[in-house]
C-alpha cells in the first residue's frame, strides 16, 4: 500500500516560491517578436489550464478518502495556482501582458470547464473526479509543457518548468495511487459511486465541457504549427499508466475515460467528425454573458512574488 | 517547521489579547476556531491582517444549546448571512469528513474578514522567512508580526522541536 504520509512530507519538502526565481535574469531577449506573437495565446491557455487543475483539486480535497490525501490535495490545489502565477510572471517577463498586467481572457471551452467545476465539482463522486483529473493532467498540462520547452530557450523559463515538472510528476503519481486505492475498495461501492450519484444533467455537462476542451486545445496546438500526435502521446500515457495498476482497472469511470482517450487519439475516429469537432464549433457560439461571472478565486492570480 | 526564520515579532498563546498592533501588518496563523477569536481583536488595531486559516471550523455568533447538529445548522445560516461571496463561504465551510468537529463562538470573525484590510488565505503555509511567510501558491507574504494560534501546526512543532530564541 502506498505511504501517503511520506508523499505528503516530500511535497512539503519540495515547495518553491516565485521569490526563488530571478525574474530579471538575462535570457528574456531570446523571446523574438515572432515567437512572442505565437506563444502569447498558448501561454494564456496554459495559465487557464492550471486553473482548471486547481479547481479540480479543490473539489477533490473535499472528498479525499483519508486525511493525508486531503492535505496532499490541498497542496496540489495551491501548486496549480503557483503554476498559473509563475506562468503569468513569465508572460510579464516576455512582454505578453497589457499595461495593466491583466490576464488574457480564457477561451469559451476553458470558461465552461471552470463553470462546470464551480457548479458541480463539489458534488461529483470521488471516483469520477479522481479519474478525470489525471486525464486532464496527462493530456493538457503534460503535453503543452513539452511543446513550450521545445520552442523557448529562455533559461528562466527552463528553470521555472523544472519546478513545475517536478510538481507535476508528483501529481500524476498521486493521481494514479489514489485510483489504485479507490479501485481496491468493494466493487458495489465503485458502481454506486460512479453511476448512482451521477445525475444525467451532470454527465451531459461533463461531455459538453471536456470533449470540446481537448479538441479545442488540439486546434490551438495545430494552429501553432506543432504536431498533434504529441498531444495524443500524452493522452496515451493516461491509458498506459492506469493499466499498469492492479486495481485501477476495476473503476468503471476509468474505463469510460480510457475509451474516450482512445477515441481522442484516433484522428480518423468518428468521435472527432460527429461529436468533438462540432462541439468545438457549437460551444464557440455560446454568448459569454450566459455563463455569468466566474467565482472570485479566479481573481487570485498574481505575477508578483511578494505581497505585503 | 518553526517560526525560527522570521525576523519580526511572534505572539503565542494569548499574547495577542489586548495587544496594540497599531501600524503593523499582522499574519494570524491558526485553525479557524482560533482565528475566529483572534482576528476581530487583531483587526481592531492592526494596519492590515492576513488570516492563514489552517482548517475551517463552524462559527456561531452566540453559544447554542443542543447538539452539534443544531450548532452546525446555526453556523451554516450565520455564514450565509454574513459572507456573500460563495467562494469565500466555501473556504470557511468545515470539511464534512475530517474536520475538527469543534465550533467556535465569535460574533465578529466574518465581519472582520469583510474589511478590505483583512484577507482570508487558505493556501498552506510552508515556511517562515525573514520578512514573513511563504505559502504553497508561490507567494511570499510580508508582515511585521505573526500571531501563532495555540492549535496551529507550527505551535505544535515548536513544542516538539523547541521554541526559537
Ligand atoms: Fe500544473
Ligand atoms: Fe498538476
Amino acid at each position: 500500500m502506498t505511504d501517503f504520509a511520506a508523499m505528503l512530507q516530500t511535497i512539503k519538502d519540495k515547495q518553491w516560491s516565485l521569490a526563488d526565481i530571478d525574474w530579471d535574469a538575462p535570457g528574456a531577449e531570446t523571446m523574438t517578436d515572432e515567437l512572442r506573437a505565437k506563444m502569447r495565446p498558448f501561454m494564456a491557455d496554459l495559465v487557464w489550464i492550471e486553473h482548471i487543475g486547481a479547481r479540480g483539486f479543490a473539489s477533490l480535497a473535499r472528498k479525499a478518502p483519508t486525511p493525508e490525501i486531503q492535505e496532499i490535495y490541498r497542496y496540489f490545489h495551491a501548486e496549480e495556482q503557483k503554476h498559473a502565477n509563475a506562468e503569468l510572471a513569465l508572460m510579464k517577463r516576455w512582454g505578453m501582458l497589457d499595461e495593466n498586467g491583466a490576464m488574457p481572457e480564457p477561451n469559451i471551452n476553458v470558461r465552461l470547464a471552470i463553470k462546470v467545476l464551480d457548479d458541480f465539482g463539489d458534488t461529483l463522486p470521488l471516483t469520477g473526479l479522481a479519474t478525470l483529473i489525471p486525464l486532464l493532467e496527462c493530456a493538457l498540462d503534460g503535453a503543452l509543457v513539452k511543446f513550450l520547452l521545445e520552442e523557448v530557450t529562455d533559461p528562466v523559463c527552463h528553470q521555472v518548468f523544472k519546478h513545475i515538472n517536478s510538481d507535476e510528476s508528483r501529481h500524476i503519481t498521486v493521481d494514479f495511487q489514489v485510483l489504485e486505492l479507490i479501485g481496491a475498495g468493494p466493487r458495489h461501492k465503485l458502481l454506486i459511486e460512479t453511476i448512482g450519484n451521477l445525475k444525467p444533467q451532470v454527465i451531459i455537462g461533463l461531455i459538453v465541457v471536456f470533449v470540446p476542451l481537448i479538441n479545442k486545445m488540439r486546434d490551438n496546438i495545430v494552429a501553432m504549427g506543432l504536431p498533434e500526435n504529441k498531444l495524443y502521446n500524452a493522452v496515451k500515457r493516461f491509458a498506459s499508466v492506469g493499466s499498469r495498476g492492479e486495481h485501477t482497472k476495476r473503476i468503471p469511470a476509468y474505463h469510460v475515460l480510457k475509451a474516450q482517450a482512445a477515441m481522442v487519439v484516433d484522428r480518423s475516429h468518428a468521435y472527432h467528425k460527429y461529436l468533438a469537432d462540432p462541439m468545438v464549433k457549437l460551444t464557440s457560439k455560446i454568448p459569454r454573458r450566459l455563463l455569468g461571472k466566474p467565482q472570485s478565486w479566479t481573481e487570485e492570480i498574481t505575477h508578483e512574488p511578494v505581497a505585503s | 517547521m518553526t517560526t525560527a526564520g522570521f525576523r519580526g515579532e511572534v505572539l503565542r498563546g494569548i499574547e495577542w489579547f489586548s495587544h496594540d498592533f497599531t501600524g503593523q501588518r499582522v499574519a494570524v496563523v491558526a485553525p479557524g476556531r482560533e482565528a475566529a477569536q483572534i482576528v476581530p481583536e487583531v483587526a481592531a488595531t492592526a494596519r492590515s491582517v492576513k488570516v492563514f486559516q489552517e482548517e475551517p471550523d463552524w462559527v456561531v455568533p452566540v453559544r447554542v444549546p443542543g447538539g452539534r447538529a443544531v450548532s452546525a445548522a446555526v453556523a451554516r445560516f450565520f455564514l450565509r448571512t454574513q459572507v456573500k461571496d460563495p467562494w469565500i463561504r466555501r473556504l470557511l465551510t468545515p470539511h464534512a469528513r475530517f474536520g475538527s468537529r469543534r465550533t467556535a463562538v465569535s460574533v465578529g470573525y466574518y465581519a472582520a474578514l469583510r474589511h478590505p484590510d483583512c484577507k482570508l488565505i487558505t493556501w498552506p503555509v510552508y515556511a517562515f522567512v525573514a520578512d514573513g511567510v511563504r505559502t504553497a501558491e508561490g507567494v511570499e507574504h510580508h508582515v511585521d508580526c505573526v500571531v501563532l494560534g495555540p492549535g496551529s501546526v507550527f505551535a505544535r512543532d515548536e513544542i516538539t522541536e523547541g521554541r526559537p530564541a
